[in-house]
């Protein structure tokens, strides 16, 4: 018996000792990008490999727990935050490298049902029930007092009258991907995510856009970290190229800045 | 030469026992619960007394006023278990060389041989304590103790788990031991017949005291049990 | 179906290399306490013991937040070791698998210490009047004899370390290739559209693992009565 559990230590052993993290720490960029922009940065990751050989290691989250891990000491390049709150507060505690901030994308609003829901389409103005509309069902989106998704959710609302009766119905998730995940399963009546989520999701539908009047404007800046590695400025000079607008616009962010190149 | 004198409260009741052993076998006897193993437990370091000296050829083993009390692990004296207690991880080849190695003494294979003849347990050295008789374990522990080369041998009734045959079995090994093992023991009994054959001074132990000191006449009038 | 991608295998190896390392490291520990908790008493005992199993009962976010307070960057322990050592845990492979071995200590610790407190106490005895002094007494009787249960104690303390989740996400976040265990990149994977196959497979994967650590457990366990029976 001594013997089994002898070999069975032996290559177990070997096996975590010879697997190397896959991060190899000098040809590697680790990004911390808000949860929404995930299909998209992807997609520009592995464009940005396939050009210049420099792996992309990308964790995707709230933008609040993003800007706290980096304060916490995370070994993060480049911080990309759904709201411009966050990117501030990182810039208070002396994690951003403040000269590298661009405002770099935009985005929408929108209400988001099941695909196979019976509502096909809401007029979100003024005066606009929630509540009612939601009837028994429950509204997903991500934390309304910390995440972007969600507070910009609530400001909306608010503006709109509608927060009050509705505030009883609503489900907050971490992020706003796991609300996304939970329209599309049919486990909440609503959800309130960026239009570019709903597109890469066949299971919802968009019911509703929320005026963009009725929200601060929703802005994605881009900076990289006060540890970024000297590779990281290439990269958000990437961020900036036409090659990575083309791929931005295509997932529905609106691209606030020129072009480079 | 072993020196007792000492104090040790057992439970209900206290044991005091001074005495002075010269010889080849000392018997303690008595009836169950008197103490018995509670005073070999003492010599053998694995209790301490409250009061009082143990001593074993001038050196000492316990001495509460002064503060000493050598572990058992340092004492050399070899002890054989009521059950044995045989190692059931390793065969008996190990068993009987562990207190060689323990001690750190010299491979002598001449002492080996002569230990397992005397013994008759030749035969055993590949088998696991588990697949042994009750008897042959009792000899194997004789020998493993033996063979850790130990300046005094304790033996807690070594028969007493054993039937009467086994019994018969065992005491001319006893017998042998005692003429040809050149080791001095303390043999614990509460069967006079056994004491009779086997020792050369007894001590009587009563309810933790000790009632008589000599020679074999100190057992007449004592019953073996039924 | 069986595809599995490279972000898939990162995941397992990672996983397991973690697991590997917190079960190999907290195994001395372990083995160290499970003695102590089984043959000494001593004033502290009852509180030694609480704080042993406390990973078992406490709520596994609140041990991962009090790991990043004591050893994240500007943690108390973590701030010095960086500084001084320069040895990181927040945020690395290293405090993930501080965080699986800290939560899979409980587990280690118990059949370890119920198979020494099984080892006869009589066979000690024996041991030492035959010179063995107390280490070589537990090197030669106590540990052989408790081996089985230590074998078992670390392959339950490895399925828990595998499949730790809580502790490991809050003190050392989710960054594939680095932090991101197998439970963790389901965690991502069922967020992400489209991303319910990769997550089934690697569901699966854990299933397979748990239920061959349990088996190998029990079979352990089982070995441990034989042995003691002298076959």
């Amino acid at each position: 018996m001594y013997r089994v559990a002898g070999v069975i230590s032996a290559l177990v052993i070997l096996l975590g000792a010879t697997c190397s993290p896959a991060v190899a720490q000098d040809k590697t960029i680790t990004v911390f990008a808000a949860a929404s922009m995930k299909n998209a940065l992807d997609d520009i990751d592995a464009a940005y490999t396939a050009k210049t050989g420099v792996r992309i290691v990308t964790s995707y989250a709230a933008s609040p727990a993003l800007a706290k891990q980096i304060e916490q000491g995370a070994p993060a390049d480049v911080f990309v935050s759904a709201d411009t709150d966050w990117m501030d507060y990182a810039v208070g505690k002396k994690t951003i490298d403040e000269p590298t901030r661009v405002n770099l994308l935009g985005n929408s609003l929108v209400l988001i049902a099941p695909k196979d829901s019976t509502i096909d389409h809401v007029n979100i103005g003024p005066g606009f029930d929630l509540a009612k509309l939601a009837a028994d069902g429950k509204i997903v989106t991500a934390d309304v007092k910390s995440v972007p998704v969600g507070k910009y959710a609530m400001a909306s609302l608010q503006k709109l009258g509608s927060w009050q009766a509705a505030e009883p119905k609503f489900a907050m998730t971490e992020n706003v991907r796991a609300a996304l995940a939970l329209v599309a399963r049919g486990e909440a009546a609503f959800g309130i995510v960026y239009s570019t989520d709903a597109k890469v999701e066949p299971g919802v539908k968009i019911v509703g856009t929320f005026p963009a009047d009725s929200h601060p404007a929703i802005i994605y800046p881009v900076a990289a970290t006060t540890t970024a590695k000297p590779e990281t400025s290439n990269y958000l000079a990437f961020l900036r190229s036409t090659a990575a607008k083309i791929i931005l616009e295509k997932y529905g962010f609106k691209f606030l800045v020129s072009p480079t190149t | 030469m072993l020196r007792v004198d000492i104090v040790k409260q057992l439970g209900e009741f206290s044991l005091e026992a001074s005495f002075e052993s010269q010889g080849r076998v000392t018997g303690l006897f008595g009836a169950s619960g008197a103490g018995k193993t509670s005073l070999i437990n003492l010599i053998a370091g694995l209790l301490k007394p409250d009061r009082g000296i143990i001593a074993l050829d001038g050196e000492t083993l316990d001495d509460t006023a002064a503060g000493v009390h050598v572990p058992p692990h340092r004492r050399r004296i070899g002890y054989v278990f009521q059950d044995a207690r045989l190692f059931p991880h390793l065969d008996i080849r190990q068993n009987l060389d562990y207190g060689r190695r323990m001690n750190r003494l010299a491979d002598d294979p001449a002492q080996r041989t002569r230990v397992t003849e005397l013994l008759d347990i030749g035969n055993l050295l590949d088998r696991r304590p588990g697949k042994l008789s009750g008897g042959e374990r009792q000899r194997v522990a004789l020998g493993r103790a033996l063979l850790s080369k130990p300046k005094l041998l304790l033996l807690d009734e070594p028969l007493g788990s054993l039937d009467e045959g086994r019994k018969e079995e065992i005491l001319p090994y006893l017998m042998r031991l005692r003429d040809e093992a050149n080791v001095p023991m303390v043999y614990v009994s509460h069967d006079a017949a056994e004491m009779r054959q086997l020792a050369t001074q007894i001590v009587m132990l009563q309810r933790g005291r000790v009632t008589a000191f000599g020679g074999a006449k100190v057992l007449i009038g004592s019953p073996s049990p039924a | 179906m069986f595809d599995i991608s490279p972000t898939e295998w990162t995941a397992i190896l990672l996983s397991l290399r973690v697991a590997v390392i917190a079960t190999l490291v907290a195994t001395p520990l372990g083995i160290a306490l499970a003695w102590l908790l089984a043959r000494r008493d001593f004033r502290g005992k009852p509180l030694v013991d609480a704080l042993v199993h406390l990973p078992l009962v406490l709520p596994p976010v609140v041990t991962g937040y009090l790991l990043l307070l004591t050893f994240g960057r500007r943690g108390a322990v973590g701030g010095w070791l960086a500084d001084h050592l320069g040895i990181v845990f927040a945020f690395r492979w290293t405090g993930a698998a501080l965080a699986c071995g800290i939560m899979s200590f409980p587990l280690l610790v118990r059949p370890i210490r119920l198979s020494i407190e099984a080892v006869d106490r009589r066979l000690e005895q024996a041991a030492a009047t035959l010179g063995a002094p107390p280490w070589r007494v537990f090197a030669t009787v106590t540990l052989p004899l408790a081996l089985p249960g230590v074998l078992a104690g670390m392959v339950l303390g490895f399925a828990k370390a595998i499949g730790e989740f809580g502790a490991t996400i809050t003190f050392v976040s989710n960054i594939p290739g680095e932090t991101q265990t197998i439970s963790s990149a389901i965690y991502s994977l069922i967020q992400t559209p489209d991303g319910d196959p990769a997550a089934a497979r690697l569901v699966v994967v854990s299933i397979v693992i748990a239920m061959g650590a349990l088996i190998a457990s029990e079979w352990f366990a089982r070995r441990a009565t034989q042995r003691l029976h002298g076959n």
